[in-house]
């Protein structure tokens, strides 16, 4: 009995989500540190660069590579439940890609992050004298609202966070699966032979890329419908707190 | 008649007087405030929608004209946050009443100086003097009232 000799390792992850996948770790730490600091003309221009990610990686779930696509990885309950009783089986057939529950906890964390940006984009302070760029398309009250709810969101996020690293550290411990190092290197190995994912062409990514940046800067400018618009948006701030 | 005016007067002024003195100091503070952000906000409103009203201007400028000078008369001592947990008072007010009275004075000229702006209604001295409006405001927060997380 000896081990079989070690598969090729294929390319799990491409460039774009591995690059996605730690730009938002880094994000999220400067987030809360702007934030906590009162550094609020930081904490806006990160905020839309987590905007133009979100943007990028809801577009690369279209056209991306096929690890990448929500349609190769949002599953129905009935395979949920299915993968969840063969986690139990030590050789269960292993999984290229997010397994179905990872995949809705790609969308989990996807949604509370949108949420969380779209809050900030109408937040204000209660004096009204910061404010998100989109806080003119929103009442009074409801950017107060957004204040509450945008100080919350960060707190889902936070647990989700906790919930992440418990199950890499589940998957690590107990199923002996290095989920960490393929986010890195964006390659593995697996134990039997496996369909490798299909890496989408660069150009697609700088694509996206591009159209995601474009709507995070329309946006950054306060989303201007008119030229009217666009030319009070590139005056001198109306105050200058702005 | 006119004795049962002033009594109507006096009796309508005694709650209001005891209101503000009393526990609800805070509640007044905190709506004068409120009233200040919400002219603030629809003012900016106006700047950035790219064709201003001065008559919405107008009556936001007037709105801080006359909230701002009440102010300095809302932080009696005592009325921190030891008295309310939830105040963003902070004791630097009652520290420095020097700085805090400079801090004041410069919301009040500057809502002044807004106001007179948008009586001209020449549309970049109004700009400008809603900026140092707002300048006043932070200037403020930033040593007088808790840091928002």
């Amino acid at each position: 009995m000896t081990d079989p000799a070690p598969l090729p390792a294929v390319r799990l992850w491409d460039l774009p989500v591995r690059l996605v996948h730690w730009s938002f770790v880094v994000l999220l730490v400067a987030l809360w540190a702007s934030a906590e600091n009162g550094a609020i003309g930081l904490h806006k221009t990160l905020g839309l660069i987590a905007l133009a990610l979100l943007v990028f990686r809801l577009l690369w779930g279209l056209v991306g590579s096929s690890t990448a696509r929500f349609a190769g990885f949002i599953k129905g309950p009935a395979s949920v439940r299915q993968y969840l009783r063969g986690l139990r089986d030590p050789h269960h057939a292993p999984v290229v890609g997010h397994n179905p529950l990872g995949g809705w906890s790609v969308i989990a964390l996807l949604g509370l992050l949108g949420g969380q940006v779209a809050l900030g984009l109408v937040t204000q302070d209660t004096d009204g004298v910061e404010s998100g760029p989109l806080n003119h398309l929103v009442s009074y009250d409801t950017a107060e609202l957004a204040r509450e709810l945008h100080e919350l969101g960060f707190n889902l996020i936070l647990a989700f966070v906790a919930l992440h690293l418990a199950a890499i550290a589940y998957y690590r411990v107990i199923k002996r699966d290095n989920l960490i190092a393929p986010m890195i290197t964006g390659r593995r190995s697996y134990a039997v032979p496996v369909t490798a994912p299909t890496i989408a062409p660069w150009w697609r990514a700088a694509l996206c890329a591009a159209l995601a940046a474009a709507l995070a800067g329309w946006i950054a400018l306060g989303a201007p419908r008119s030229a009217a618009e666009l030319k009070a948006s590139q005056e001198p701030p109306p105050a200058d707190y702005m | 008649m006119k004795l049962a005016h002033t009594a109507l007067i006096a009796a309508l002024l005694v709650p209001a007087v005891a209101f503000a003195a009393g526990p609800n100091i805070y509640k007044a503070r905190h709506d004068n405030f409120e009233a200040m952000g919400r002219a603030m906000k629809g003012t900016a409103d106006q700047f950035k929608s790219g064709n201003p009203d001065i008559a919405v201007i107008r009556a936001n400028a007037a709105v801080l004209a006359a909230a701002a000078p009440k102010v300095a008369g809302m932080f009696p001592k005592g009325t921190g946050v030891e008295g309310n947990p939830k105040s963003e008072a902070l004791p630097a007010i009652w520290q420095k009443p020097a700085d805090f009275a400079a801090a004041n004075k410069r919301l009040v000229d500057a809502t002044k100086a807004f106001q007179a702006a948008t009586a001209t209604g020449d549309m970049t001295a109004v700009q400008g003097a809603f900026g140092a409006v707002g300048g006043s405001c932070k200037n403020c927060h930033e040593s007088f009232r808790k840091p928002r997380a």
